[in-house]
């Protein structure tokens, strides 16, 4: 809001719309590819799987935009393909982490007794576990079908959130409405749902925002390794790692999808980046550096 | 203080306990048990009955992590499944690798960071400070095996300029080691700098607004003086933090880095070692990692304490 409030017309305009410029591209972008997400099945040019749809490695072309990869499968189709897994995979986990992660955060904070101390105490434990190294434990533990990815990221991720759905939940709680809530017999799920969740809304709509793109990040790094979604989903990381031993015959397998996955994130950064700007007013600010 | 420093020494000897706890249940997991994956195609009744009662697999899962944990902190890792060989001499040399990735990381890092945040800060708001911002935040969103990526089809496939493979174990001198780990810890430097960068530039600008900055300029002192010896000692408190975040997340990390490079460090023994099933060197690696994050955080808040008068 620094902006805002030194230039008076900026303010003028800026408060009405809400969103910077650079959140407005970020959000246009993530629409984007929710359409292509949506649609793309109907009109990318061959199937994800398809096989020589023409020769192996050829450069980009009218047929093929992105070339073709060793086994002569449209890299643009894969790419397109590819947009609906990872969209569905980071949000499903990212939404369940939110979900999880909000909940006991929310009523960790509130109750501020020994169970608060305990589930926090269990939160710390759990988030010194590096996450890479305990992803691929437990992958490697239930199998790496598609949805295991998905609960087992959001598992990873959830005490994160936690951690920062009770911080922003402790500067809610001292507020009268809820002594009000409480003065008037509410029970304790009503207060959490009613009084201090839609209070923390705007934190949570942040950490949602650079939650999905640790997600997008993270399920990338465990397809690359090989521990994501099992072959042949066109899912990006794990397209990147299969054209890597052929990319000196040719860039574009590895390029595209890497692109791809690099404008996503940059744009979700953006929107998260703006809408942390506006709510910034409520004091609470949102995960920092938890890379 | 010293009660401050020893509960946080409690807590993470706590974690620690409860991280090797999850994680040898986790192990358990494993489809199979250690005697079937040793002996695969040729177990045999007998042969399986023998060998789970050396390895000590006829004793029920409690027992036998309080078995590893003593043994444990005896110094001893177990014997590798698949190299047959201590743990301990197995993965030392692996560590001692990414230790001297990582140090050559960090080497780079400290200068890149308080460099380039200082740049932006002096020029903030001109074409220096957007052009560094903008590549900043490019960086910050890039996975590290994206960038691990593009530095290879840069440097190593289009210019031909450095080897794409870190396999220093070929290295014959220290020039070779060098060119060999160029890109790795480039990449890692880039991922890790992006970040920090950022915080620099924020605190930094912080400082400069302040009043007593202003007071050492209106005394007449030269720029660079004002700028070396009163505001950057006072910004560098939050970057002490971030540095630490960015250790941090450098363990986990270098997973990644070293399968994009196939550098022979801690990392990417733990993917073969998951891959082959290997179970006393997947747990062995899992602690040491663990420990070191766990350490890393340790030494940042006790730093913490230490710098500022407040908590002391």
């Amino acid at each position: 809001m620094s902006v805002a409030e030194i230039d008076p017309v900026a303010s003028s305009t800026r408060a009405r719309i809400g969103l910077s410029a650079s959140g407005w591209v970020g959000a246009a972008i993530i629409l984007l590819y929710v359409f292509v997400a949506v649609t793309g099945p109907w009109w990318a040019p061959y199937g994800a799987t398809k096989i020589l749809t023409g020769s192996p490695f050829e450069g980009a072309s009218l047929q093929h935009p992105f070339g073709t990869d060793n086994l002569g499968r449209d890299v643009f189709s894969r790419v397109v393909f590819g947009t609906r897994s990872v969209l569905t995979m980071t949000f499903a986990a990212t939404i369940l982490a939110v979900l999880a992660g909000g909940m006991i955060g929310v009523v960790l904070g509130y109750l501020r007794n020994w169970v608060d101390e305990i589930g926090m105490r269990i939160v710390d434990i759990l988030i010194s576990i590096p996450t890479l190294v305990l992803a691929l434990l437990i992958i490697s533990a239930v199998g790496n079908s598609l949805w295991l990815v998905v609960v087992t990221v959001a598992f990873l991720f959830t005490p994160r959130v936690a951690r920062v759905a009770r911080a922003a939940t402790l500067n809610v709680v001292t507020n009268d409405y809820v002594a009000a809530a409480l003065a008037r017999g509410e029970s304790t799920m009503s207060i959490c749902l009613r009084e201090i969740l839609p209070n923390i809304m705007g934190v949570m709509l942040v950490e949602f925002a650079i939650r999905s793109a640790f997600a997008i990040i993270f399920i990338g790094s465990l397809g690359f390794l090989g521990f994501g979604a099992p072959p042949p989903t066109p899912e990006w990381g794990l397209m990147i790692n299969e054209a890597r031993a052929n990319a000196t015959n040719s860039l574009w397998p590895v390029l595209a999808p890497a692109a791809a996955m690099a404008v996503l994130v940059i744009a979700i950064n953006l929107l998260a980046d703006s809408l942390s700007r506006l709510i910034d007013q409520q004091g609470v600010s949102p995960a920092k550096g938890d890379k | 203080m010293s009660k401050m420093v020893l509960t946080r020494l409690g807590m993470a000897l706590i974690s620690l306990l409860a991280v090797s706890a999850i994680i040898f249940w986790c192990v358990e997991f494993l489809p199979g048990d250690a005697a079937e994956r040793i002996l695969g195609r040729n177990a045999t009744p007998e042969s399986l009955a023998l060998l789970r009662e050396k390895l000590h697999l006829n004793l029920s899962a409690g027992e036998r992590y309080l078995h590893w944990l003593t043994s444990l902190l005896s110094g001893d890792f177990g014997t590798s499944l698949v190299a047959d060989r201590p743990v301990l001499d197995y993965i030392a040399s692996r560590i001692a690798n990414t230790a001297l990735l990582s140090g050559f990381a960090l080497i780079l890092y400290i200068p890149i960071s308080i460099g380039f945040g200082i740049l932006t800060a002096i020029y903030r708001g001109r074409f220096t400070d957007h052009a560094i911002s903008v590549i900043v935040l490019i960086f910050m969103c890039l996975p590290e095996f994206v960038i691990g990526i593009l530095l290879i089809s840069i440097f190593a496939i289009k210019l031909a300029w450095l080897p794409p493979l870190a396999l220093i174990g070929s290295a014959q001198s220290f020039g070779q080691l060098v060119e060999l780990m160029a890109l790795p810890t480039i990449t890692i430097v880039a991922a890790m700098s992006a970040y920090a960068v950022r915080m620099m530039r924020e605190s930094l600008i912080e400082v400069l607004d302040s009043s007593y900055v202003l007071m050492a300029r209106l005394k007449g002192l030269p720029k660079w003086r004002v700028l070396l010896f009163h505001a950057l000692p006072n910004a560098l408190g939050p970057a002490i933090n971030i540095t630490a975040l960015n250790v941090a997340w450098m363990i986990g990390g270098v997973v990644v880095v070293e399968a994009v490079f196939e550098f022979p460090g801690i990392g990417r023994l733990m993917v073969d070692s998951i891959s082959h099933k290997d179970v006393p060197v997947i747990l062995a690696i899992s602690i040491v990692m663990t420990g070191a994050y766990i350490v890393t955080n340790l030494v940042a808040d006790l730093l913490v304490i230490l710098l500022n008068p407040k908590l002391r």
